[in-house]
């Protein structure tokens, strides 16, 4: 890599300096104190010390310590000496950057600091790498074995704890709210959120055959109920007490991978035998009940939901071109669609009709279901796989390696092109690099 | 005046990031806070100028340029940025440049 490190980071200070200093007496003049100029400086340090390009500038100067401790309010008022105390139990001095803010004092750990560190609630901890991490709860900081990041935290556990170092506990709690929504997006979700699922599994694999067992006895409905995952969690998240919707995940995704094992025909004979018991048992039931027609009402619904989620399974397997045919109207049907028609007929027919609305939906959800296993079969006419696809103006632009500077002299003969540019400065992949002079050679 | 060219770097980004948030909480107002800037454009020219002695050299192969209200925009791609003992292989990399030569430098914002 260019030799531009403590270079870089020096300019940027001795500019950072500059600026500060020139607008001193303009504060002034404005009649805003010290104190905000000051604040300017510090956050626009701390953000220049978080981004890469003044990493160099850390490997070098700060290169003994770990840490950036960045101490309350309440700190401050304390004094510097109990902060001494508080933070090294060994009573080593701190030396660090100087800081007048009322606010914040911040304080980097030195080089013979010996681990393990106790660190009090309320500070805030940033690495060498710019990673923040709030700590509400008293912490003991251990050395890794690398020697590096100190960043082992045996964080103890407070009933709320908020520490954001770990990212799997920010997945989790985004992965639990989608759940309890929408029911029946609840089939989506989990496919959506394998990869980052499999990270909390092996915590609550031991939950889920609890889980399944729970569900039999709370859910009235019928045994087969593994395609319909949607009607069973809400009634599971009131019975278990203990994360239901980190279980609810984990049965959607245990039940999608079975899911996926099985093929789309017999999913959806399963959902008619199953439609046919009900509406078997609905006709059994004696009539003019306002309770059964709730039940049925709400059987229904049920019903409706697995339809939906049944399409949704299904168009998402689906070419697009064939989903829904049906359903919008206007294309013309094509022989694929007529089969999965015929299909779904004949499935009708062994039914002995379980209500006008159930058959359409049935029909469409087969017809889709029968199309997109045909089409599959058939290849693009339309020699779509040849297109060229040209890179757009907009994302052509888009880079984060920029180079800002000034040209002295740009010169092209036929398709070469020559650059005599200067003063400028360079980003790459997040570091900075400046120059005076630079010359380019380049081919159109 | 000099070139604003330079505020889309790091420094002058974070600048403009820190100088955001004081307005947020309403430690300064806008104006003075594009004086700021202004007094940044000044500093980093002057830096650049006087306190930068290194050259570089490079060579890629050219996708695109443009020339629009005196500044080139080029992009390039595999280029190798060599200074006197390092080298530095980049994909891809766009470079913005003002002209150098003009003794009278208008505001020149570019992004």
């Amino acid at each position: 890599m260019l030799s531009n490190t403590g270079p870089v980071a020096k300019l940027y200070l001795s500019i950072i300096d500059d600026v500060i200093e020139s607008m001193r007496e303009l504060y002034l003049d404005e009649g805003l104190e010290d104190r905000v100029l000051d604040d300017l400086r510090r956050i626009w340090e701390a953000k220049m010390m978080q981004s890469k390009a003044m990493e160099d500038f850390r490997k070098n100067n700060i290169n003994s310590s770990n840490f950036v401790l960045q101490l309350p309010d309440s700190y401050g008022q304390i004094g510097r000496a109990h902060k001494a105390t508080v933070v090294i139990p060994a009573g080593q001095s701190i030396h660090g950057f100087p800081n007048n803010s009322e606010t914040l004092a911040t304080f980097s750990l030195p080089a013979g600091l010996a681990y393990p560190v106790q660190i009090p609630a309320g500070v805030t901890l940033q690495t060498a790498s710019g990673q923040l991490y709030k700590v509400n709860v008293p912490v003991v900081v251990t050395q890794a074995p690398m020697g590096q990041k100190p960043l082992s935290l045996q964080i103890q556990r407070a009933p709320a704890p908020q520490s954001t170092a770990a990212p799997p506990d920010t997945k989790l709690p985004q992965q639990v709210e989608p759940p309890p929504a929408p029911a029946p997006s609840v089939s989506q979700s989990p496919q959506a959120d394998l990869p980052p699922s499999p990270e909390s599994s092996p915590v609550q694999q031991p939950q889920v055959p609890t889980a399944d067992a729970t569900q039999l006895p709370v859910v009235p409905s019928p045994p087969a109920q593994e395609n319909e995952p949607s009607a069973q969690p809400e009634p599971v998240n009131y019975s278990m007490t203990s994360s239901p919707c980190s279980q609810l995940l984990e049965e959607a995704l245990a039940q999608t991978t079975q899911l996926k094992s099985r093929d789309i025909d017999d999913i959806l004979k399963q959902v008619i035998e199953e439609e046919r018991e009900k509406a078997e048992r609905r006709r059994n039931l004696p009539p003019a009940r306002t309770q059964d027609q709730t039940e049925a009402v709400l059987a229904g619904l049920g019903l409706d939901y697995s339809y939906s989620e049944l399409s949704d399974i299904v168009q998402l397997d689906g070419p697009p071109d064939n989903s829904d045919a049906e359903e919008e109207g206007g294309a013309p049907l094509e022989e694929n669609d007529f089969l999965g028609i015929i299909n779904a007929e004949a499935i009708k027919a062994l039914q002995e009709g379980g209500g006008s609305s159930d058959g359409n939906s049935l029909s469409s959800s087969s017809d889709s279901e029968g199309a997109d296993k045909l089409s599959a079969e058939d290849e693009d006419p339309l020699n779509s796989g040849d297109d060229v696809i040209e890179q757009d103006i907009p994302d052509l632009f888009d880079t984060d390696n920029v180079i800002v500077c000034q040209y002295d002299k740009i010169h092209r003969s036929k398709n070469r092109w020559k650059f005599h540019l200067k003063d400028g400065v360079m980003c790459y992949a997040g570091r900075d690099y400046v120059f005076s002079k630079a010359v380019g050679e380049a081919e159109w | 005046m000099a070139y604003q060219l330079y505020r889309n770097t790091t420094l002058g980004n974070s600048l403009q990031e820190s100088l955001d948030e004081l307005i947020q909480t309403q430690q300064i107002t806008p104006q003075l806070a594009l004086q700021v800037l202004l007094q940044f454009d000044k500093a980093i020219n002057t830096a650049l100028a006087s306190r930068v002695r290194n050259r570089v050299n490079f060579r890629g192969s050219l996708n695109t340029y443009r020339f629009c209200d005196n500044v080139w925009t080029f992009v390039l791609n595999d280029v190798e940025f060599r200074e006197v003992t390092d080298l530095v292989k980049v994909d891809k990399v766009k470079i913005v440049a003002c002209d150098g030569k003009s003794e009278s430098t208008q505001n020149k914002n570019d992004k």
